[in-house]
């Protein structure tokens, strides 16, 4: 069982913003459910008979075998230790570790070969959080299991990770994708934003280096966007952040699954569709690299996509009281 | 009739307020103030005054403010570099959407702050954790006008302005419009504002036209309550439960009555031989003809009556009234000429009004302190006659950076095709870039009054 302390050190309680986010999305989909009564009687009588569209993508890759002996991190060090659903001792974790490089690689190198994999090997699919082990075994995750792996692999190879996460709206070829149900279109316009977003951070260099590793490639060409590199965020390219949601965290905190869980529950076709649409998006991105080329669609879409953005402050003033 | 100078004179005395003394003027007020008619200003002159507004604007707000320095930084431009009308291009643009950027409760009060260019004044937040409104009071209450509008998304842009900012918008819009319409305006006349009240509300449809009290002898609103950000999301948005549902049908039912209540003003009105001005949402105006058409009633207001139409062109979810199908309802069912319907474009990020030229019907720009610009898919300025997304530089903001880049889609021409005015032009008809959110504060104003008066 977990150590109160443990819980407490590693940041298992969800911290103040987390709160107020689990609270503002709790009380969002509580107001759907609760306005929509019969809608969502009428989900959960469909979820019983309701036959699945979706048919999970094949793994993109082969998961190496684990060997006795095979170096591995096991410092106890903040940002290096096992948190929550992401257990960087698990041997999934420290024989894909070992095959991307890890210990024989320089840390930069390392960090942007675990990003590469997860970025482009792992594909979205909508599902309620499990153990990086899981997700390394279907392939497939949502991006808070998909960071948890990049996260557990730097770790593995002995480079601080973390989580970077924040609430969001994001640009409309996403919302197009994502918000292809009511249910999920009533919770978005209820809270106004997407809950919860995140990248992965790797502390490489003497600095946390940004990698969005949500994505793939295909993805972002389907939505006409850059296809985002090691160290580059994705607020800016294809998340606006809501300012103050941003939390830096060493692990994923208790709570966040239950929503999910809820959801998943209640509306299973809801999110059926969300995960057959994005399938739908990848093949449509697919065709663009396949017919473009990643690179020369990288680089015109970049001239191209957005203008730039100055950069949100918060910065304390003076002038302003608050009582 | 007063020859143009006097009826200026006359228009400058009643909006004397909104003009700040002479000794403070800067080269901003130089090109806002001094040319009577902003339409009419020689391109030579107008070039020097525009170059001298908008540099010293640019160097205003790098030195100011903050998080525009750093822009600035990131683009490698500082006020050294604008030197000639043409290196007005090279000053960073700020995308509109930057202003729907914010984070909620106290933070978003220091949010506002940091936007905020120059020093604010003491602003005291009272609440733990207060609402928008809240936040929007406090500023109010220290001075500075926090106006917003809102995409369909259901952000809101929220623009700082102070005093000096605000006086300057409401004049300009005035003056504009005033000066379109030469020589129709005088004070002893009655005005109907179809929209929020100016002088309760923020909302910006309709905010700068507080000035409408100082230049006209009897105004009324079309929609008289506090519309708060709280309420515009419950009456658009269709969320708020039971409560949501009370305030739509509240609106819908206050929106009939309006009709009804302008209707009657109207008449009286026409039966008095009053000169009236109708200034507002288009799609109201459109249901108070509606509503003539069904009683099967003419009024004739000839050249005494005046319609200043602004913020977008939807009567239904799916359907645009066309301008020039507008014109001719006015005109066939109040008896208002079409050169007296004018139509009005601006944002709530600008303080630059484009305004019908009464010949053409071509919206112009006011070229002394706003240059217009059309951008390219990549975000450059490209030559007058080609279409795409309007920038502008602003020198009448003066409390956060007026360089922005809009999610409008228009087309910029040199000069008016119709009439002698020297100044550029875009054409009437402006629509969303690919992409964009709809937006236009009469489509606020009617999703908020819900509602599909006419059906």
């Amino acid at each position: 069982m977990t150590k109160l302390r443990e819980i407490k050190e590693r940041g298992y309680i969800p911290p103040k913003t987390m709160r107020n986010l689990l609270i503002a999305g709790s009380l969002a989909i509580g107001k759907v459910f609760i306005t929509n009564i019969s809608d969502i009687r009428k989900l959960t009588k469909n979820s019983q008979n309701f036959k699945p569209q979706y048919v999970r993508p094949p793994r993109r890759y082969e998961l190496p075998k684990y060997r006795e002996g095979m170096k591995y991190c096991d410092s106890d060090e903040k940002y290096l230790r096992p948190t929550l659903y992401c257990n960087p001792r698990a041997p999934e974790v420290i024989a894909l570790a070992n095959e991307l490089g890890a210990f024989k690689k320089s840390d930069r190198e390392f960090a942007e070969a675990a990003f590469e994999f997860c970025k482009r090997k792992l594909t979205l699919e909508m599902l309620p959080l499990d153990s990086v082990e899981n997700t390394l075994r279907r392939g497939t995750g949502t991006c808070l299991h998909e960071i948890s792996v990049f996260v557990a692999l730097c770790r593995a190879a002995g480079i601080k990770a973390r989580y970077k996460l924040y609430s969001l709206t994001v640009i409309e070829a996403w919302e197009d994708t994502l918000v292809v149900d009511p249910l999920i279109k009533k919770w978005s316009d209820a809270m106004g934003y997407f809950m919860l977003h995140g990248e992965g951070e790797a502390y490489v260099d003497g600095k946390w280096v940004v990698c969005d590793v949500g994505p793939t490639p295909e993805r972002q060409a389907a939505s006409g966007i850059p296809i985002t590199r090691f160290g580059e965020d994705s607020i800016g390219v294809w998340t606006s952040a809501i300012p103050g949601t941003i939390m830096r965290l060493e692990s994923l905190p208790y709570g966040l699954n239950a929503m999910m869980k809820l959801v998943y529950k209640i509306a299973p076709a809801t999110v059926d569709k969300v995960n057959v649409s994005i399938l739908n998006m990848i093949e449509k991105g697919k065709k663009i690299l396949e017919d473009k080329g990643e690179e020369n669609y990288d680089r015109e879409i970049r001239k191209t996509y957005k203008p730039k953005f100055p950069e949100t402050m918060l910065k304390k003033r003076q002038e302003i009281v608050f009582e | 009739m007063d020859d143009f100078d006097i009826y200026m004179d006359k228009f400058n005395e009643k909006a004397r307020k909104y003009i700040p003394p002479k000794e403070k003027w800067t080269p901003v007020e130089e090109a806002l103030y001094k040319p009577k008619d902003l339409y009419r200003v020689p391109l030579d002159e107008a070039k020097k005054l525009q170059l001298d507004a908008i540099k010293y604007s640019f160097k205003y707000h790098y030195e100011n403010n903050q998080f525009y320095h750093n822009f600035c930084k990131e683009h490698g431009i500082t006020p050294d570099d604008i030197k000639t009308n043409e290196d007005l291009k090279k000053i960073p643009l700020i995308p509109d959407k930057f202003f729907k950027e914010y984070p909620s409760g106290r933070d978003f009060a220091t949010w506002l702050g940091n936007i905020y260019t120059g020093k604010l004044p003491k602003i005291v937040i009272k609440q733990k954790n207060p609402s928008y409104d809240d936040v929007i009071d406090a500023f109010n209450e220290a001075g500075i006008i926090v106006t917003y509008s809102s995409g369909t998304g259901g952000r809101h842009t929220f623009i700082p302005r102070d005093k000096r900012t605000f006086s300057t918008t409401e004049y300009t819009a005035a003056k504009s419009l005033l000066t379109m319409m030469y020589p129709l305006w005088e004070y002893d006349a009655h005005a109907y504002l179809m929209m929020p009240d100016p002088r309760v509300n923020f909302i910006y449809a309709g905010k700068a036209l507080d000035i409408a009290y100082d230049l006209v002898k009897n105004v009324n609103a079309a929609i008289t309550q506090r519309v708060t950000t709280k309420l515009i999301s419950m009456a658009m948005g269709g969320g708020g439960g039971l409560k949501g549902k009370i305030v739509r049908y509240a609106f819908y039912r206050e929106s009939k009555k309006t009709i009804d209540r302008i209707v009657d003003w109207l008449k009286q009105r026409e039966k008095a031989g009053d000169k009236i001005f109708l200034i507002g949402a288009p799609y109201l105006i459109h249901f108070v003809i509606e509503q003539l058409k069904k009683e099967g009633t003419r009024l004739d207001f000839g050249e005494n009556g005046g319609v200043g139409t602004g913020g977008g062109w939807k009567i239904h979810e799916h359907q645009r009234l066309p301008v020039s199908e507008f014109r001719k309802e006015v005109e066939e069912y109040l008896g208002i000429p079409s050169k007296y319907c004018l139509d009005i474009y601006a944002m709530v990020e600008g303080n630059g009004w484009m305004v019908h030229c009464p010949e053409g019907h071509y919206l112009h720009v006011p070229y002394t302190y706003y240059k217009a610009m059309v951008l390219n898919e990549n975000f450059e300025p490209v030559d007058y006659g080609e279409t795409g997304r309007f920038a502008f530089l602003d020198a009448a903001a003066f409390s956060y950076p007026g360089f922005i880049i809009t999610g409008d889609q228009v087309k910029l021409l040199e000069r008016c095709p119709v009439c002698d005015r020297p100044g550029p032009v875009l054409e009437p008809e402006i629509k969303r870039a690919k992409g964009e959110d709809v937006r236009g504060c009469a489509e606020e104003v009617r999703r908020m009054l819900t509602t599909d008066l006419g059906r």
